[in-house]
């Protein structure tokens, strides 16, 4: 497999850098990738791999630097740009959508040329077994597993035959026939001419798959080799090759019969088995491995904020995780997030885990407070601009600082630090490494995971390396030399833990009868359903009180408010998709039918009516494009945004009819009243629209893009969705459809009042959430805002067939809402339980 | 190197003025001067004495709300929950003062077990804010419908004559506003319970990394709330004499509007508590400046929509970019007429 010189050139990135707020993730990297080749990224996490690769697959622009792409000059791409010029990533992270299904996430991320005059499922059938992965098409991403979703991410990539294939470490929770499997592909793709882009950290799939190997340390290249031409060691040494740069203190020796303080046997959670380690008084332990391979389960399972088996003691006591939550001090890795609180104060950050010492008389003591956070910080010798300042405004080193302040003023039973040094400068690491020796100097075990085997090198005493969750190698003293960590992380052949859970998934694919009720009662239509069987079961109970519940007159009514309430919850329902809320939908309503007073009265000519139909319609436009345009573009909350149009448009109303006027013609009225015996033609159109939007939610690519992007924004837009333009087009569709409730509301008011149609806002979202649709975007159905909307209604009037006053009205409406909420919210509860366990 | 670190870290003030609380107070300073200077009816002695009482009033539902809002919440039973205790405290005695006092302990009664309702099933059961106080907003105004028959009673003349007196010439609302808002103050600043309750608002993943019970105190702000709201019913039931079922509706937006404007995030985090109870005096004046300038509800209505569309914008729009993007825009732009002039030259 030697390299060719003729083998064409498909990309090439010339000179990239990148900067991340003034920190170098690139600097003036030059790579070409040539056609029928597998050409290997190697380097440790951070080195910059992933950069480089959403630099080409175009999720993230260079900030200096330029790609070449068949010939082609780009400054950067964007995902979609990408995907035309046959570019094709799987991601670390798999950019899939948990609450589509598994055809529809193909779909969503896919040409639709693929799909084109074949049925879909077949179709997605066939790439699925590409890739060996035999699952249900119907079966929505968050039930797959880890491995599964990657196997989807990896079909993604292979079915639009890219030119480029760029694979990001696609073996990491893959079981060893999948890996196989995987291999068996590249091959396939690399004889028929694709260029293949391979990062990993483990050596030995470099040495079975690659043509070419590159070296990324600390953001620059290092060297492109041939991998014939390159040993393991001299590769080693490039990804290693880093000179000591910082200080360690001096290491702890054991003292003569000294007891361990931590004693760890046996430990097993999610994401590590079977885990054993011991601590003697003053050591420092070390977990090395990959990161991803199990290290801050590990830890957070020690912390106690994760389920464990296998026991562990501290100074001969055997403690629960109940016990050693909040007991034990966790410095997540991802600071950023877990670590501080930015927006708090550094003495707000530093006191949280021990603000009960500062009591005086009940009260927080302020002085007692600061004089004790001061003195530790001091200790810590940290910098920051004083006591009161925000957290973001100091550096990673001294938030680090503040993390650790946090832990040493709670008096920790055992201190777990997770890449406690990463994004912090030389300087401070030596000061944190300092203060870890210290505690571990006054009897506190400290355990400290980390990617950089440099670090564990110099400060830990003894190192477990983990791969893949396990224990595949122990270094004690003067054997935990970097080489030896890393070369037992890379070359460990450990296969995933994950079997037995996918046995049992297997295990679903012979669906019974049973599993088939309880998946649908999971699914999107048992809100519907349950709807349906409640409607009978009251209709059934009002018939027992009275008779003339069927009759045309009232099934007529009803069906004229549903209608109303329909359109607008339909409306509604597009918007909650994207994960948004459209709070200005009941104002609206009530300011159209305004505006209809002044055009669609008894006399008015015909181009007249026309006209306020336009002028309803556009301005309805207007007030979704205002809405997304204040979420988007001006950063407002949905509610904030949607608040402020709900209050301005009712002054607009106020502003054309201070008083109720402007009488609505009678024969528009009369047409829009007219009906086949009980049924409201207008009934008929909101089944119709009903059903067309269902449809396209489900079959349309417009309805995967809505879904994807309340499902997760972050994933839709790697695969390729214009996001902002789904979300502009759900608020604008939001207000289309208040439109067509507002024709129907003017027609029951039959005057122009501005006081009208704020509550069906509320009523709307109600009819919403009644029929399942989440608000928390992604999922929901048409068919279940429909049912929502005849349920509500159907409850008003009932109470009064059943001669219940007001306060039943009320009360049955919150019975409605609060136990469908528990109900649906169980349901799916139960689902992630069961996921995590 | 302790004594060099020493140096670099001052303890700070006691006293932090926060960017919300700081726009507020000119912007509401603004307004005044405006007010005294183009309608001076609206800052005359007896405006005020009508506008102090219902800005304590928004006041006490706002800080309710903003202990809520800062915990990435939102409470729409404050509709229900200000509607009922202002039902129960005239209905139950009707007139009667020695029923005032049991009538009291059964609106609080009823407010703890909604905020318990809503703990509930916001922090344990973990449904959806919007959805499960929409419902328990049903629940109370069935209660509100069950106890008054929608009928109006007279307000009991000893709440009325607490609530309505004023005491050294301020309305004795205003104190019962600056109580509560010294009481929330106190809470989150100075009690070990509510130094973690802002901490779970300003990264509830920190929080749980940190041991604290993150579900306990967010469902327990529905129970701050509710205490507040019902507070607030009560004053309205003393400040207008026969309080229909449906006070509460006026408040709920209003609510919203001022924790925003105070500059409390909608997605959680530090609670802005002083800079809330002064939105609720700028909104509540902003409302009496518009009315003296003669102009109608409907300018009234999109005044209050343009002031919060700013108010929330301050915070959300990153002014530094604007700036930049308006120098770029600047600079392209006399670039243009250079390069136009050059020919000429």
């Amino acid at each position: 497999m030697a390299q060719s010189a003729s083998k064409t050139v498909v990309m090439e990135l010339r000179g990239i850098s990148k900067n991340y707020s003034g920190v170098a993730a690139l600097t003036d990297v030059s790579l070409q990738i040539k056609a029928g080749e597998v050409h290997a990224l190697l380097g440790e996490n951070g080195a910059g791999k992933s950069t480089l690769m959403n630099v080409a697959s175009g999720t993230v622009a260079p900030s200096s630097g330029d790609l070449v792409i068949h010939g082609e000059r780009y400054d950067a791409l964007t995902p979609a740009l990408a995907n035309q010029l046959g570019i094709a990533i799987v991601h670390q992270h798999p950019a899939v959508l948990k609450d589509l299904t598994v055809l529809e996430n193909l779909q969503v991320a896919l040409p639709s040329s693929i799909f084109k005059g074949r049925p879909a499922d077949k179709v997605g059938v066939e790439l699925l077994e590409r890739v060996g992965l035999k699952i249900s098409l119907k079966l929505r991403v968050e039930d797959l597993t880890i491995a599964q979703k990657h196997l989807l991410e990896i079909a993604k990539a292979l079915a639009t035959s890219p030119k480029i294939l760029v694979l990001d470490e696609p073996t990491a929770a893959l079981g060893q026939d999948s890996v196989e499997l995987l291999f068996q592909l590249v091959a396939n793709e690399i004889a028929s001419g694709t260029a293949v882009i391979y990062i990993t950290h483990r050596l030995a799939e470099v040495r079975e798959l690659a043509d070419i190997v590159t070296v990324l340390r600390d953001g620059h290249l290092m060297a492109t080799s041939d991998i014939g031409k390159i040993t393991d060691a001299e590769l080693l040494a490039q990804i290693i090759g880093r000179e000591l740069k910082s200080a360690f203190p001096s290491k702890h020796t054991v003292a003569e019969g000294a007891k361990p303080n931590l004693v760890v046997t046996g430990l097993s959670g999610n994401g590590f088995n079977d885990v054993s380690i011991e601590a003697y008084p003053g050591q420092i332990i070390g977990i090395a491995g990959v990161v991803g391979n199990g290290q801050s389960e590990f830890l957070k399972a020690l912390s106690g904020q994760a389920e464990f088996t296998g026991s562990i003691e501290i100074n001969g006591q055997k403690k629960s995780a109940h016990s050693l939550n909040g007991k034990a001090a966790l410095m997540p890795a991802d600071r950023q997030r877990e670590g501080v609180m930015m927006r708090m104060s550094v003495r707000e950050n530093s006191a949280l885990a021990s603000l009960k010492k500062f009591k005086n008389f009940g009260l927080l003591s302020r002085r007692k407070e600061v004089t004790s956070v001061h003195d530790t910080l001091t200790s810590l010798s940290i910098k920051a601009p004083g006591l009161e300042a925000p957290v973001s405004a100091l550096s990673g080193g001294n938030q680090q600082k503040v993390v650790m302040a946090r832990a040493l003023l709670s008096n920790p039973v055992m201190i777990l630090a997770d890449e406690p040094t990463q994004g912090v400068d030389v300087g401070a690491r030596s000061e944190l490494y300092e203060i870890l020796r210290q505690a571990s100097a006054d009897g506190i075990p400290v355990v400290v995971a980390s990617s950089d085997a440099k670090e564990l090198e110099g400060l830990c005493d003894t190192v477990y390396v983990l791969s893949r969750g396990q224990v595949v190698k122990t270094l004690r003293d003067g054997e935990n030399r970097e080489e030896a960590m890393i070369e037992a992380a890379v070359t460990s052949t450990t296969k995933v833990i994950r079997v037995e859970r996918q046995q049992r998934e297997q295990r679903m694919a012979n669906e019974t009868f049973f599993v088939k009720f309880r998946r649908f009662l999971r699914g999107d239509y048992a809100p519907p359903a349950m709807l349906a069987l409640v409607m009978v079961a009251l209709s059934a109970l009002i018939m027992t009180k009275t008779d003339s519940y069927f009759s045309d007159f009232n099934m007529n009514s009803i069906l004229l408010l549903v209608s109303a309430l329909g359109f607008v919850a339909i409306g509604q329902t597009t918007v909650m998709m994207t994960g948004g809320i459209d709070l200005s939908t009941g104002p609206l309503v009530g300011f159209l039918v305004v505006i209809a007073s002044f055009f669609i009265n008894d006399d008015a000519p015909f181009t007249a009516i026309m006209m306020g139909l336009v002028t309803m319609a556009l301005v309805a436009v207007l007030v979704g494009l205002a809405n997304s345009a204040l979420i988007r573009f001006v950063k407002f909350t949905a509610i904030a945004a949607t608040l402020t149009t709900y209050i301005a448009i009712g002054g607009f109303a106020f502003l054309l009819r201070p008083q109720p006027d402007g009488y609505i013609s009678q024969a528009i009225s009369d047409v829009l009243n007219s009906a086949i015996g009980p049924i409201p033609y207008v009934f008929i159109a909101l089944i119709v629209a009903t059903v067309a939007m269902e449809y396209l939610l489900r079959k349309s690519r417009w309805g995967w893009q809505l879904r994807a992007v309340g499902s997760n924004e972050e994933a839709a837009r790697k695969v390729g969705v214009r996001t902002t333009r789904s979300i502009i087009g759900a608020y604008v569709i939001s207000s289309l459809f208040v439109f067509l409730g507002s024709l129907l509301l003017m027609v029951q008011l039959g005057i122009g009042d501005a006081s009208q149609g704020v509550t069906y806002t509320l009523t709307g979202i109600t009819a919403v959430v009644l029929g399942g649709t989440s608000l928390m975007g992604g999922r929901g159905t048409y068919i279940g805002t429909f049912m929502g909307s005849i349920l509500l209604i159907q409850v008003l009037n009932a109470t009064v067939f059943l001669d219940l006053d007001q306060t039943w009205q009320y009360l049955l409406q919150a019975i409605l809402i609060l136990v469908a909420a528990v109900v649906y919210s169980t349901a799916r509860n139960r689902k992630a339980s069961k996921k995590n366990s | 190197m302790a004594d060099r670190s020493a140096a670099t870290l001052s303890t700070g003030s006691r006293f932090q003025v926060s960017k919300g609380l700081l726009t507020v107070l000119v912007s509401t300073a603004v307004l005044f001067a405006l007010s005294a200077a183009l309608a001076p009816t609206s800052v005359a002695p007896g405006t005020l004495s009508g506008m102090l009482p219902f800005a304590a009033i928004l006041a006490i539902v706002g800080l309710g709300q903003m202990l809520v809002i800062q915990q990435a919440g939102i409470d729409l039973s404050v509709a229900g929950s200000v509607s009922l205790a202002a039902v129960i405290v005239t209905v139950y005695p009707t007139g009667d003062n020695s029923r005032l006092v049991p009538a009291l302990l059964m609106a609080f009664g009823v407010s703890l077990a909604t905020g318990l309702l809503n703990g509930v099933l916001i922090g344990f059961i973990k449904l959806n804010p919007i959805i499960a106080t929409l419902g328990t907003n049903s629940l109370l105004y069935g209660l509100v419908m069950a106890i008054s028959q929608g009928i109006p009673r007279q307000t009991t003349s000893r709440l009325q004559s607490i609530v309505t007196s004023a005491t050294f010439g301020i309305p004795n609302t205003v104190y019962f506003a600056l109580a509560t808002l010294l009481i929330v103050i106190l809470f989150l600043r100075k009690t070990v319970a509510g130094r973690r309750f802002e901490s779970i608002g300003a990264s509830p993943a920190v929080a749980s990394i940190s041991g604290l019970r993150v579900r306990t105190h967010l469902g327990l702000a529905y129970v701050w709330g509710q205490l507040l709201y019902t507070l607030a019913g009560v004053l309205i039931a003393g400040v207008i004499s026969s309080p229909n079922g449906s006070m509460g509706d006026a408040y709920l937006l209003p609510s919203v509007a001022v924790v925003v404007l105070g500059g409390t995030s909608l997605l959680g985090g530090r609670g802005l508590p002083t800079a809330t109870v002064i939105a609720a005096v700028f909104l509540s004046q902003l409302d009496q400046f518009v009315l003296a300038l003669g102009v109608n509800f409907a300018v009234r209505t999109l005044v209050q929509a343009a002031a919060l569309a700013i108010g929330v914008a301050i915070y959300t729009v990153d002014w530094s970019r604007v700036r930049a993007v308006l120098n770029k825009l600047l600079s392209a732009n006399s670039r243009g007429q250079n390069q136009a002039s050059l020919p000429s030259a």
